[in-house]
């Protein structure tokens, strides 16, 4: 029996399939197919040469969700408000979107405000009820919706967190009228308060649900028809994955789908590396996403967005900045120069893909500066034209007179510096400093420019993880089962019974359990954390507390607090405390994949080094030798300057630094 | 010795400080006391050149960041000479640089091989500076004595030591010091963070690398502020708005006029000419009017230029001491919010002459800032409710204008709180929440609307004030667009309405628990002429309820069936028939001293009609009347009846033809501002 990891990306659909009787990991790459992913999956598996009643486990990291928002290609949908309130998601916050900008376009919501309706009912601040739901008005609504065709609602309810009744109640009422439509209440998908940022989280998950849904579906019946009879489950932005009838209900859990299957990957090769402490740089076609792993933990953030769209929801704390391999080098009037964050994408993509790009691109300068090489196709499937490459760096060059050579360097040095501005925005920004992280480069680019971006930031040691180009697919197989609850309660700590906070993690541990029971976790295989998110009285934002489901008084968890503000903000003041929600994070735990051993067998310097061929470091030419990777053994030490190949990614090891190979396969290269 | 840079070194380098500002901003936030500095992020960092020049900023928010250059350069004038390593400046002091006292800014030379090479600063908004009232800023102030303590450039600490007598002086003069102390602490832990920095980055590429980078960013983004100059035709451009003030209950507008000259590739910004400074915290200082300025400039010509005082270079402010705009001991500084947004609003009138595809709409017009509390006797503890909802920003060429939205100058504040929030720690319900339906000014593109909210109080008793501008004279539009609404609030018990008789104004009103308090902010100014929007955007309007059908017809001349959809015929035949009936007289030239009218303390321009042209075209004794060619921005005046004035004529300054774009003789259309934004009974409607 095996497990497949499947993670779709812009360019490739990349999968990982672990093999549990022969213990043995096998990666492949093949074109996403963009019109419906589930094509290039099957034809992924086929490749793979897996009978697919041989899966027993499937994950699947996807981008429909995220795309299906980003390109507004979602549900008819309409929102249903409390009386008074209908411009919540069409005003936002009121904050400028373009700084400095007199022509900062309107707000474009995802609903047209005609489409936010009212509706009477009130319910107080303490969740008791201040005005009945209008149970006539909503039959009203839902002739209407009806009438328009409508094939997602979204019940948003000011204090819904404090009693979801009246959402409750409204919803079963309009699938009445509506019994094909996804019908979602904010109460569901997040009991938080601050009505912007809740409604927003819930009009995003009814607006992808119907795409999600068929997406889904038809993936499914796909599969089954080739005769997979394993559940199929979906990564989720908190790094864990849910099974995929889950996720059809709740999509917006997978907006950051693909770049956390990376994170999970980092995290979980890191603790076996010995590497705990890490940041991940996961560069591909148009973006690179960063995250700090501290002690073998990610960190979390509930400031999400998608476009202009806040969502709430737990998630991964990624940095996304549009770097990547089709990043395009240009010039802004008065002589700026910038990499991205306009990318050539995948079509028509770098001049060097001969696609009809003209543009210079960081893969341009990277295959002009022979890093990359010509002679095998990128990812087993695009061929390189150096020829379109060169031209593309000359034509740029030549308005700055600069050299080609000069030009191409200065390209990729101007993307490493924004990279390491993403990653200065994790670590520096939050008080902690990146030297003392290992940098974790993977995405089929990042092995190509970590030195640089490590030389910008004085960190001493680069990790290459092993299968570098399909690591987020890895990540995939390692996942947990994962999904996190909140509940808001706002209470100041002095006057909060010790008893009633057991309570509140009680009724949330509840949720959980019934969650993981019907993914089919056995007892012993779950995992609970709780968490409180207080702040002083009077601030606007949260910090979250970690507790024991069974904290023992109010003064540990001020203790507590006090402790995680001083280290985020160097000190504490004497101010009146709060708890505002209370947090829940419950884990199925997976047996993991076993990585892939280092055989010695036919492995030698000599067997690895596979030719030579002459890239540019510091302007000068430079005869470079290629390392197999796959035949490298363990503990043998290369002087860059040096390239390590493998499929889908290369390893630039620039002059001054050397690499190696550990023990569990991760190419260690350090500063001499 | 001039080291040359390549162009890869030079944008190196430059993200280099820029994010050496960006580490600045992060150190404040981390470590700083004041809610306001930490959460509101009222705050900025920059980097400066030991000639005071702005080397590099960040996404700070410009009403704060862009005066911080005027800081530095007194305590430069002042200081400069005995700098040593070790030394840092404390500074307050609006009239020399400054915003306002609560604006406490910190300046840090850096030194390296004897030699000073840059100032990280940091200005931050401390909670407190001392002054009649907790917070320090008043409306009632009448002298900057009752705003705080003022903190001319000293050195708090001198080679190394702190200064603890002026730290205990200024300590001692502030509430809550402790936490005065904590906001101290931040800023300079910010500075030592930069310098750190700076060493690092000299280390590495050379001192001299890096003072020529700064050298060539500086210049090139004066090249890049000069190019954009020098596209636009030579010649002044005027224009002019008001203040609102009351005194002794009576309106009193104080005139701000602007002369915007453009010589080649130089902006000249002259405000003389502007009311005398009143005893009421409205003034502001001759860096905040500056700064408003190239604020203006930058967000209308290159709102994505990198932020340093290259770009200031081209652009000079002329603001006569002892005026709104250039603030003396003792007058108070406040509250500059205000002078801002009319220093913004005259430059768009200004330019709207010259180029008007790039201006938009007046926008927003006011900080707006209500203030709703009391003590509560239920929970034994006071409240206040802060409230400053956005208004709606001006439409321009390509779009309409964004509806609530913070200005131009607030950077990415969050202006529309959440009533969750609101609910949760004040005795308050919000009722609603809502957009005002034709609260933007009609246009081609038409203005984006105003927040209103209606808030209902909880507690036995509760006190409403209100520090606003824009509640007489409204967002005007551009090139025929309409005004949009002036900020209104009120009072509504079940549906009986109290209105305030000093509009924008309101200090302390009682207001007893179950009434509810409207607020509604400003509508955003039209652009283009409403009888040219398509009249399917109209419908689509109407279907949305940004504008009402009745507007729909009035303003826009669109004629809707009664399935919403538009009625081509009757359409084509109504805008006929209003465009017909538009008010003209012919202007006459006269002398600035026949159009202007001297009041208790300013001077307002007059619109002078013959009864007979009042009559026929229902214009009121001292109605605000906007004249307008459709070409650039409209002019405002308050009416004057006079027999003395010939029929059909009205007679208009040299300044008030260029603004308007005509020639004397030429015809000029005449509305009424209020009537273009609907009568009060109106609103009243808009406000359920």
């Amino acid at each position: 029996m095996a497990w497949l990891g499947v993670d779709v990306g812009g360019t490739f659909t990349d999968l990982v399939l672990f093999d549990r009787d022969a213990r043995e990991l096998k990666i492949l790459k093949t074109p996403s197919t963009a019109q419906n992913q589930s094509e290039g999956i099957l034809t992924g598996i086929d490749k793979l040469g897996i009978a697919p009643a041989k899966i027993d486990r499937m994950v699947h990291g996807t981008t429909v969700a995220t795309n299906t928002a980003l390109e507004r290609d979602g549900a008819r949908m309409a929102v249903v408000v409390t009386a008074g309130h209908k411009d919540v998601l069409v005003v936002g916050r009121g904050n400028r979107m373009s700084v400095y900008n007199i022509k900062a376009p309107p707000m474009r919501p995802l609903v047209l405000r005609s489409q936010c309706i009212e509706v009477r009912e009130r319910i107080r601040v303490d969740g008791t009820i201040l005005t009945p739901l209008d149970e006539a008005e909503v039959d009203a609504i839902g002739q209407r919706l009806f009438d328009e065709g409508v094939d997602a609602v979204a019940v948003c309810f000011l204090h819904a967190y404090a009693n979801p009744v009246h959402e409750r109640q409204c919803a079963e009422r309009l699938a009445k009228w509506l019994p094909h439509a996804t019908i979602t209440t904010s109460a569901d998908v997040l009991p938080e308060f601050r009505e912007y940022e809740r409604f927003s989280t819930t009009a995003l998950n009814a607006y992808v649900a119907p795409r999600m849904r068929r997406y889904l579906g038809d993936l499914r019946a796909k599969l089954a028809d080739a005769g997979m009879t394993a559940r199929l489950a979906i990564m989720t932005s908190n790094g864990g994955s849910l099974p995929a009838r889950r996720v059809e209900d709740m999509p917006v859990l997978s907006m950051l789908s693909g770049p956390a299957g990376g994170v999970i990957a980092a995290s979980f090769v890191g603790k076996t590396a010995k590497y705990p402490d890490l940041i991940t740089c996961d560069i591909g076609g148009t973006s690179a996403d960063v995250c700090l792993v501290r002690a073998g933990e990610f960190a979390m953030t509930t400031e999400g967005r998608v476009g202009a769209f806040p969502i709430k929801i737990r998630q991964i704390d990624i940095n996304s900045i549009g770097i990547g391999g089709g990043s395009i080098a240009s010039l802004a009037t008065g002589g700026f120069l910038s990499v991205g964050p306009r990318s050539a994408g995948a079509r028509p993509g770098p001049a060097c893909y001969g696609r009809g790009g003209t543009e210079a691109t960081l893969t341009d300068a990277n295959v002009l500066l022979g890093r990359l090489g010509t002679d095998k196709p990128l990812g087993g499937e695009i061929a390189l034209d150096r020829g379109a490459a060169e031209a593309a760096v000359a034509s740029l060059a030549t308005q700055l007179g600069l050299t080609p050579v000069a030009m191409a360097e200065g390209i990729l040095r101007i993307a490493a510096v924004s990279l390491a501005g993403a990653i200065k925005e994790v670590s520096v920004m939050r008080g902690i400093d990146p030297r003392d992280f290992v940098l974790f480069p993977f995405g089929g680019a990042g092995p190509l420019h970590a030195a640089e971006v490590a030389t910008e930031l004085g960190m001493q040691t680069v990790v290459v993880p092993p299968l570098p180009g399909n690591f987020s697919a890895l990540g995939l197989l390692i996942a947990d089962v994962r999904r996190d609850f909140v509940r808001t309660r706002v209470s100041q700590t002095a006057s909060t019974d010790i008893a009633d906070v057991r309570a509140a993690l009680q009724d949330l541990l509840h949720d959980g359990e019934a969650e993981l029971a019907d993914a089919g976790f056995p007892l012993d295989q779950r995992r609970f954390s709780a968490s409180l998110d207080m702040r002083y009285l009077g601030q606007s934002f949260e910090l979250s507390v970690p507790v024991a489901l069974d904290a023992t008084s109010i003064t540990d968890i001020e203790r507590a607090f006090g402790e995680v503000y001083a280290a985020r903000y160097g000190g504490t003041n004497n101010a009146v405390i709060e708890i505002v929600s209370y947090r829940l994070a419950a884990w199925g735990l997976s047996e993991k994949p076993t990585l892939p051993t280092i055989e010695r067998a036919g492995r030698s310097g000599s067997a690895a080094q596979t030719g030579s061929r002459e890239a540019i470091f510091d302007g000068k030419a430079r005869q470079t030798p290629i390392f197999d990777r796959n035949k490298l053994p363990p503990g043998y030490s290369v002087q860059g300057p040096a390239l390590v190949e493998e499929g889908g990614s290369t390893t630039v090891i620039p002059p001054g630094w050397s690499v190696a190979l550990d023990d569990i396969g991760c190419l260690v290269f350090k500063r001499n | 010795m001039v080291e040359t840079i390549d162009p890869i070194t030079l944008e190196v380098l430059t993200q280099a400080l820029i994010s050496t500002v960006r580490e600045m901003r992060a150190t404040v936030t981390r470590t700083a006391s004041s809610v306001a500095i930490y959460d509101a992020k009222d705050f900025s960092c920059g980097l400066f050149g030991p000639d005071s020049q702005v080397v590099a900023q960040s996404e700070d928010i410009g009403s704060h960041v862009v005066p911080l250059p005027w800081s530095v350069r007194s305590a430069m004038a002042k200081l400069g000479d005995t700098l040593a390593p070790g030394d840092v400046i404390l500074v307050n002091d609006p009239y020399t640089g400054g915003t306002h006292l609560n604006d406490v800014t910190i300046i840090y030379p850096v030194f390296r091989e004897g030699r000073l090479i840059f100032f990280p600063a940091v200005r931050a908004h401390w909670a407190d500076v001392g002054g009649m009232v907790p917070g320090s800023m008043s409306g009632k102030a009448t002298e900057i004595y009752q705003e705080g303590i003022r903190i001319p450039p000293v050195k708090i600490i001198e080679r190394g030591e702190m200064n603890a007598a002026a730290l205990d002086l200024l300590l001692a003069n502030m509430r809550v010091p402790e936490e005065r102390l904590g906001d101290l602490q931040a800023s300079i832990s910010a500075c030592r963070v930069a310098e750190m920095r700076i060493h690092e980055i000299c280390e590495r590429h050379g001192v001299e690398k890096l003072l020529e980078v700064v050298r060539l960013d500086l210049d090139r983004a004066e090249a890049r502020m000069r190019a954009c100059i020098s596209g636009l035709p030579n010649g002044t451009s005027y224009y002019e708005d008001y203040l609102e003030t009351f005194m002794g209950g009576k309106f009193e507008p104080l005139l701000l006029p602007l002369a915007l000259t453009i010589e080649g590739d130089r902006m000249i910004a002259d405000f003389t000419g502007a009311s005398p400074q009143v005893p009421f915290p409205v003034n502001s200082t001759a860096a905040v009017s500056a700064a408003s300025v190239f604020i203006a400039v930058k967000s209308i010509f290159d709102p994505k230029a990198p932020l340093n005082q290259g770009s200031f270079r081209p652009i000079e402010v002329i603001a006569p001491a002892g005026t709104i705009v250039n603030v003396q001991r003792p007058a108070p500084a406040g509250s500059h919010g205000e002078i801002r947004k009319r220093v913004i609003a005259t430059m768009v009138g200004a330019l709207a002459q010259v180029t008007p595809d790039r201006v938009a709409g007046d926008l927003c017009r006011t900080s707006f800032h209500n203030l709703l509390g009391g003590y509560d006797t239920r929970k034994k503890r006071e409240w206040v409710h802060y409230e400053w909802s956005a208004g709606g920003n001006g439409a321009f060429a390509e779009d309409d204008g964004p509806s609530a939205m913070a200005t131009i100058d607030w950077g990415d504040l969050v202006t529309v709180q959440s009533s969750e929030v609101m609910e949760t720690r004040m005795p308050l319900i919000v009722e609603s929440s809502r957009l005002a339906v034709d609260s933007g000014g009609a246009g081609t593109t038409r203005g984006g609307l105003s927040m209103q909210r209606a808030m209902r109080v909880l507690a036995p008793e509760a006190r409403y004030s209100l520090l606003s501008d824009g509640a007489i004279v409204p967002a005007f539009g551009v090139l025929g667009g309409l005004s949009g609404f002036p900020v209104g609030s009120w009072i509504d018990r079940d549906g009986v309405i109290e209105d305030f008789d000093t509009p924008g104004k309101v200090a302390g009103h009682f207001v007893e628990e179950g009434a509810t308090v409207v607020v509604r902010s400003a509508g955003g100014g039209g652009y283009g002429d409403p009888l040219l929007r398509a009249a399917e955007r109209v419908a689509s309007d109407v279907r949305e309820g940004y504008v009402s059908a009745n507007a729909a017809v009035r303003l826009y001349g669109v004629v809707l069936r009664a399935d919403g959809s538009v009625d081509a015929d009757a359409t084509t035949r109504l805008r006929q028939r209003i465009r017909d009936a538009r008010f003209t007289l012919a202007a006459v030239a006269a002398a600035e001293s026949d159009v202007f009218e001297a009041g208790a303390v300013s001077r307002r321009r007059i619109c002078r009609l013959n009864p007979a042209d009042a009559a026929a075209g229902r214009f009121q004794e001292d109605e605000l009347v906007e004249f307008d060619a459709r070409l650039a921005a409209p002019l405002r005046a308050w009416v004057r009846i006079d027999r003395t004035i010939g029929r059909g004529t009205v007679p208009l300054g040299e300044r008030a033809l260029t603004i308007l774009k005509i020639k004397a003789a030429e015809p000029v259309e005449l509305r009424s501002v209020a009537s273009s934004v609907r009568p009060k009974v109106e609103l009243m409607e808009a406000a359920e």
